[in-house]
């Protein structure tokens, strides 16, 4: 497996390579929204005097500038491109590899993080001196960061494919994709840090996925927790990753057996 | 007038293509409450908090907001579907077609394609501008709701030059799909007031994307803010950038070479 991987991902920079443009414009599109909200609450905050339930100016910076940073690292297109696959018959010859597709796109997905993540950082670092970002945290935010992060990504991966199998019996997934964007909008964190938006819609967001793949290692990464918060947050990750594998298996074999492109 | 004609014979042939996808055409009627509703729902949880954001009070945000898909539907209506299409004319060679009509090239280049469904995000944009301007409450006199129209107008031009703008630029480079992407990635801007942004993000998005400008002018001439001389300047300017656009398309069209030329 190792070796297979060695291998698909000296294929995959190779490819990645002849769009290098390309790949540093997307990331546009996961800074734009953060700075925006960001200006927005900072506007906010002054009118309030400086702070706005428990966030000053400068916690909001550092909490948009970790939900920039993790917003990247966790962005997951799958659920858009397999229904291109799907629709142009792409997904035929794919299915008769050995390998499951999944894997193809864990080393796309891991590159394409790879190479935009240092000029992340210089955006990040410009975004952080205009507005005056202050960082509270501990060593343990850190290193809870890590794991966090890291089934942060595996969630939202997997999610996008849980939401592409959809394509095996709608074809056309475009309402779905646009469902999860804005609910994800509205309970991931992304208008507010989730302390500051309405009680029903907290619990929404920490009783489905949509806290755990965004505003979690967020406020992780921002210092803005207690430990034993940061490991139950940790909790809730691992056991939603954990329902959206054996959703995705599920739905895969249940989907295959749907699948009616050219040539299959 | 005669251009009037052939723009309703555009959109109704465009109707007739999308009336083919039916289950589509409503599923992004759908999408469109969805996406207007998050929206609207976030400037509600703003203003939880809040009674104003840079002298802007609830209502006025949401009339704001109801401008900003306002323009952004009437541009995806008509000149982002068209747009597109030149680009790809241009890669294949195909502008001769448009080129060898008897009609002004421009026009037809911006108005020939749309796409049809968007003339929902109007209808949504205008209903939340004016669920906005039932907020203020306030009458709303002769002169500010000419001004707003005024303002509006300007605002969509200004951002139908700088797309004409780059599109134009597919003469040269070929693809520009990546500069249009960086355009629509500053669009999002355009939801909040254009004075809430760090000085470099607001002097980009007045200047260099305009729809700060576009968007948060209507809503000012509403909320009372804004006067004559603001509008005249607007227009001034918007005549300048359609100028200069249009300047730019003739120039680049020169530097056209089919595939038969």
């Amino acid at each position: 497996m190792i070796r297979i991987y060695r291998q698909l991902l000296i294929a995959q920079i190779q490819a990645a390579a002849q769009y290098r443009i390309q790949a540093v414009l997307w990331m546009l599109f996961s800074i734009i929204r953060p700075v925006i909200f960001l200006a927005a609450w900072t506007a906010v905050s002054n009118a309030q005097g400086g702070s706005v339930g428990g966030y000053t100016t400068s916690d909001f910076a550092a909490y948009y500038i970790a939900l920039t940073i993790v917003g990247q690292l966790t962005t997951a297109w799958n659920s858009f491109e397999f229904e291109f696959e799907v629709r142009q018959g792409r997904l035929s010859p794919k299915l008769l590899r050995p390998l499951h597709p999944l894997h193809y796109a864990v080393v796309e997905n891991l590159i394409w993080k790879a190479t935009t993540f240092l000029p992340l950082l210089v955006v990040c670092a410009l975004v952080a001196v205009t507005f005056h970002v202050e960082w509270h945290g501990e060593w343990w935010h850190l290193v809870l960061f890590v794991p966090s992060i890291l089934l942060a990504a595996a969630l939202a991966f997997m999610i996008a494919w849980v939401i592409a199998t959809a394509t095996f019996w709608l074809q056309r997934i475009n309402t779905i994709n646009t469902l999860l964007q804005r609910t994800g909008f509205m309970f991931a964190g992304q208008i507010a840090p989730l302390a500051l938006v309405p009680t029903w819609m907290q619990v929404i967001s920490y009783s489905l996925p949509f806290a755990y793949f965004l505003a979690v290692p967020a406020e992780i990464l921002r210092g803005g927790v207690t430990l034993e918060r940061g490991l139950l947050y940790l909790v809730g990750q691992a056991v939603w990753l954990g329902l959206a594998v054996v959703a995705f298996r599920f739905a895969w074999r249940a989907g295959l057996r749907e699948f009616s492109a050219v040539g299959a | 007038m005669r251009y009037l004609r052939m723009f309703r014979a555009f959109a109704s042939t465009e109707f007739q293509f999308e009336m083919e996808y039916r289950g589509n055409f409503y599923l992004s009627i759908l999408e469109m409450f969805l996406v207007i509703g998050t929206s609207i729902a976030a400037v509600l949880v703003m203003f939880q908090h809040t009674t104003t954001m840079n002298g802007w009070t609830l209502p006025q945000m949401i009339l704001l907001l109801g401008v900003y898909y306002l323009i952004q539907g009437g541009v995806n209506l008509v000149f982002s579907p068209s747009f597109e299409r030149v680009m790809e004319h241009v890669r294949a060679g195909t502008l001769d077609f448009h080129l060898l009509k008897p009609v002004n090239t421009q026009f037809l280049v911006s108005t020939r394609h749309l796409r049809v469904v968007r003339a929902a995000d109007l209808v949504l944009g205008l209903v939340v501008v004016i669920v906005g301007l039932l907020q203020v409450g306030e009458q709303i006199g002769v002169a500010q709701s000419l001004l707003f129209a005024l303002s509006l107008f300007f605002g969509v031009m200004l951002v139908y030059s700088l797309l004409l703008g780059l599109v134009t630029l597919s003469f040269w480079f070929v693809r520009v799909e990546n500069l249009l992407a960086i355009f629509w990635a500053f669009t999002e801007a355009g939801r909040f007031p254009v004075d809430v942004y760090p000085l470099w993000l607001r002097v980009s998005l007045s200047t260099i994307v305009p729809i700060g400008i576009a968007v948060t002018a209507p809503a000012n001439a509403i909320a009372g803010r804004m006067d004559w001389i603001g509008v005249v300047l607007l227009g001034a300017g918007t005549v300048v950038a359609v100028g200069v656009a249009s300047a730019l398309w003739r120039r680049g069209l020169r530097s056209y070479t089919g595939a038969s030329a």
